[in-house]
């Protein structure tokens, strides 16, 4: 039963960010498009992440609501405006090179910088409260 | 040299400069989002993820996906090449025919990789399995949402004269 709720949750991002986005922008421009994140985001995130309806448990890969995105992205502008999927394939190959890289980056940042470690006894009480 | 990296390339719908411009866009958004989301949301609590949305993917956004031409003008530039310029970083290949590319894509991509890099040595394997139904799920749901949605450019309604 996650498993549906996860593609209801999905469906209902990228529905939201295909319906209200090219709109958004092309009524109010560049502001248009930040304010539409701030609002379609943000709820979507609330959902599918927060109160957990995509299905993700402590210790396991996440899978992020941008993979529902993504793929509603293109099939709505295949739908919509009869574009080839495969015209779409360099454009993904390249999206996925730079998110695995910055993955990548991100999991050598968490493991060995200072400010991602987990909290341990301070040494100096006073500067490490509450970390 | 500029000129040389900025060729269209017929079979691969982009110029190099435009895989450039691609890789580190979406390497930029990632990256951010796989740092900051998290303590945003330990910082802040539920309050932290929404402000995030707005501050992380708006932001970015902008730098990844804004099109040409300014509010209520929105056709755009004209380009001697045809089509319309493009200013984000993420290109839509082949002169803007290509379905939408989003950076939704990498950020999926990056905290997947961020995951498995997180997890030890001997289950890496069996957690990616345990993860592909869920995925499978995500991208299925996300593929009937955007599809329903693009039919509403099907549904033969000619409001206002609009085609």
């Amino acid at each position: 039963m996650r498993l549906v709720a996860t593609a209801i949750g999905g469906a209902i991002c990228g529905a939201l960010c295909f319906g209200i986005w090219p709109e958004m922008w092309k009524t109010y421009g560049i502001m248009g498009g930040w304010i539409t994140a701030a609002i379609v985001i943000s709820i979507c995130w609330y959902m599918n992440h927060w109160l957990g309806i995509v299905w993700n448990e402590p210790g396991r890969i996440w899978v992020d609501q941008g993979w529902a995105v993504s793929s509603a992205g293109i099939v709505w502008a295949m739908v919509r405006f009869n574009s080839q999927f495969r015209h779409a394939v360099p454009g993904v190959l390249c999206c996925l090179a730079g998110g695995a890289l910055a993955g990548i980056a991100a999991a050598q940042v968490k493991k060995y910088h200072p400010g991602f470690q987990p909290a341990k006894a301070p040494s100096n009480p006073k500067e490490d409260a509450g970390v | 040299m500029f000129e040389w990296a900025a060729r269209y390339i017929d079979w691969l719908g982009m110029s190099p400069v435009s895989v450039v411009t691609t890789v580190f866009g979406a390497f930029c958004v990632t990256f951010v989002v796989i740092i900051c989301w998290s303590r945003l949301v330990e910082d802040f609590g539920a309050i932290g993820g929404m402000l995030a949305a707005g501050i992380i993917v708006g932001t970015f956004w902008v730098m990844n996906h804004k099109l040409p031409g300014f509010g209520i003008h929105p056709e755009g530039i004209p380009h001697p090449d045809g089509g319309w310029k493009q200013f984000g970083l993420i290109y839509q290949g082949f002169r803007g025919a290509s379905p939408w590319v989003d950076m939704g894509t990498a950020i999926g991509a990056g905290l997947w990789v961020c995951g498995l890099c997180g997890i030890p040595k001997g289950r890496k394997l069996a957690m990616a399995a345990e993860s592909v139904p869920r995925l499978a799920a995500a991208i299925a749901g996300g593929a009937i949402g955007g599809a329903i949605m693009g039919l509403v450019g099907w549904t033969g309604a000619n409001l206002f004269g609009y085609r």
